[in-house]
């Protein structure tokens, strides 16, 4: 217990004594930690979304014109019967006119020129959301491509390879610039770690005199590392809290894609976590790197 | 106690200590003397395992430091107190701070170190400074917080390089004082000194050391 406080007290002292070499070591993590922070939270997101989409494909299928209303329903029961689809929906012609008048209420003008509903109808097929593999999909696609009552199939599948193109390059910058960044703070808390090491090689003397083991005198050392670290970490945290809260304000506020809002969110607390962590490790790196010289003293 | 075999030590290819053997016994009181330069520090520092020997053994109780794992150096010195010419205390502690220091280190419960602390400020005669910051104690009164410090563990044996050395001849021969008390009760103790009117009043057993080389052993004469 002695110890503990001990321990405690020499980091305290040890941090005081340097404040602003402190400052700018809390700084820099905190600045590492939010870059690395904005990947993530990038990262987070843009994977939601693909989790979302993915958990919502939707395959839609049009009929050829014209079909009769048993050859339809024969088609609904082959539609089905398929293992992947969850659910399936028919729209038919006149409904899909009223949905086009409720949802573009401006644009009517435009169907006044035509002679008949221009709408086809159209079954929607939503996936079971532990659809596997594309392959599988895939598979169910060429089966209705060679129907021969099937006009048309849509699948929104390009989109979500983009977004999982995105996802990746979005993993591999993280990791770059997460590397370079977390480097260069490493560097930073080194260097205000030394400073309060070597005004101190004094004391430290004194306690290699007394037969003070290694671990004992730089463990005060690797707490100071470790709190800026993780002081720093906080930092980044509240920094990309409120960051995020004027961003989302600010979407919010555009009226086109306002509505997706809602699909933004701040990483969950694990994430934030790692953060903190990750500072915190960043600290006693930084200290270890310091003291790796000294270490070899007897 | 402490046994040298043949030791010898160089700095840079320049012999700072020759083939020294010797051996000295518990309770012994042993003084190192000898021109500047001529290796008593050295001596004292082999001893304490702060440098290793180029050739030859030294076994402190039995132990072989020059095979000391650097990991095992720590736990050899708490064996031991060392006093110092200048002083090392941490000048922003209080006393009793720096005299509790070696026990703190060792874990000590804070009721065993308490007793332990005033015993040995009360052994120095500075046990009513407990709370008086060490950076505005005079002179005399540091040097015997740090012979405090070094006899806290009551360690077996007690090296000390040239503690009167920044003291006037009367503190001089106190601290003298100090020590051949603390050796009565026991306390093995080597120290290195080129003072003469030190090497009198202690009366103990003198070692010669010139260019290395240990000249005269001239055993206990008192
Ligand atoms: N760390 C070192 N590196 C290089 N040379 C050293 C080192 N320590 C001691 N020496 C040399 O070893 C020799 C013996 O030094 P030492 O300090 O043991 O002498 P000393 O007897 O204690 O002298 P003094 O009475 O002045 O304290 C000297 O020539 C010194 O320059
Ligand atoms: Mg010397």
């Amino acid at each position: 217990m002695r110890r503990v406080w001990y321990f405690i007290r020499e980091a305290i002292i040890s941090i005081r004594t340097h404040r602003t070499g402190t400052l700018i070591g809390i700084l820099t993590t905190a600045f590492t930690l939010t870059s690395f922070g904005v990947f993530l939270l990038l990262y987070h997101n843009v994977n939601n979304l693909l989790d979302r989409i993915q958990h919502n494909i939707q395959i839609i299928v049009y009929p050829k014109e014209g079909l009769e209303p048993a050859k339809l329903d024969e088609m609904k029961q082959f539609l089905k019967s398929n293992q992947i689809v969850e659910s399936l929906i028919f729209i038919s012609k006149q409904q899909a006119l009223e949905d086009f008048k409720k949802q573009f209420p401006n644009e009517i003008h435009l169907l006044e020129g035509l002679p008949d509903n221009p709408f086809p109808s159209s079954f929607i097929l939503t996936l079971t959301s532990s659809t596997p593999s594309t392959d599988v999909t895939a598979h169910l696609m060429n089966r209705l491509h060679d129907h021969q009552d099937i006009e048309r199939v849509k699948y929104n599948r390009d989109w979500i390879e983009r977004l999982t193109l995105i996802v990746t390059y979005l993993q591999w910058g993280a990791l770059i610039i997460g590397g370079i960044l977390a480097t260069a703070s490493m560097a930073i808390i080194a260097n205000t770690v030394q400073l309060a090491f070597y005004t101190r090689q004094e004391e430290m003397e004194i306690l290699r005199l007394i037969g003070a083991t290694r671990l004992f005198i730089s463990i005060p050392y690797l707490i100071e590392g470790a709190l800026l670290g993780a002081l720093g970490g906080g930092l980044a945290i509240g920094f990309l809290r409120s960051g995020f809260a004027v961003f989302k304000h600010r979407i919010e506020s555009l009226s086109v894609i306002g509505g997706f809002s809602s699909a933004f969110e701040f990483f969950p607390v694990p994430f934030s976590l790692t953060l903190l962590v990750g500072g915190i490790v960043l600290g006693c790196m930084g200290t270890l790197a310091t003291m790796l010289g000294w270490m070899k003293l007897r | 106690m402490i046994q040298l075999f043949h030791v010898t030590k160089y700095f840079d290819g320049r012999v700072a200590l020759t083939d020294i053997s010797l051996r000295i016994e518990k309770g012994e009181c042993v003084l190192l003397t000898g021109p500047s330069g001529a290796g008593k520090t050295t001596l004292l520092k082999l001893i304490f395992g702060s440098v290793p020997p180029d050739d030859g053994q030294i076994l402190v109780q039995n132990r072989n430091i020059a095979r000391l794992r650097r990991t095992d150096i720590p736990y050899h010195r708490r064996t031991m107190g060392f006093v110092l010419q200048d002083f090392k205390l941490l000048p922003h502690r209080t006393v009793f701070e720096n005299v509790a220091l070696p026990l703190i280190i060792r874990g000590l419960s804070v009721f065993e170190s308490r007793r332990k602390v005033a015993e040995a400020l009360r052994a120095v005669g500075m046990d009513h400074k407990q709370t008086t910051r060490a950076s505005v104690l005079s002179a005399g009164e540091q040097q015997r917080v740090c012979i405090a410090r070094a006899i806290v563990n009551s360690p077996i044996i007690l090296l000390a390089d040239e503690p009167t050395g920044n003291l006037d001849p009367q503190l001089t021969m106190e601290i003298a004082d100090l020590f051949k008390s603390i050796n009565a009760k026991g306390t093995t103790i080597l120290m290195a000194t080129h003072n003469r009117q030190v090497v009198d009043r202690m009366n103990g057993r003198i070692l010669r050391l010139e260019c290395g080389h240990l000249m005269a052993d001239q055993g206990v004469y008192a």
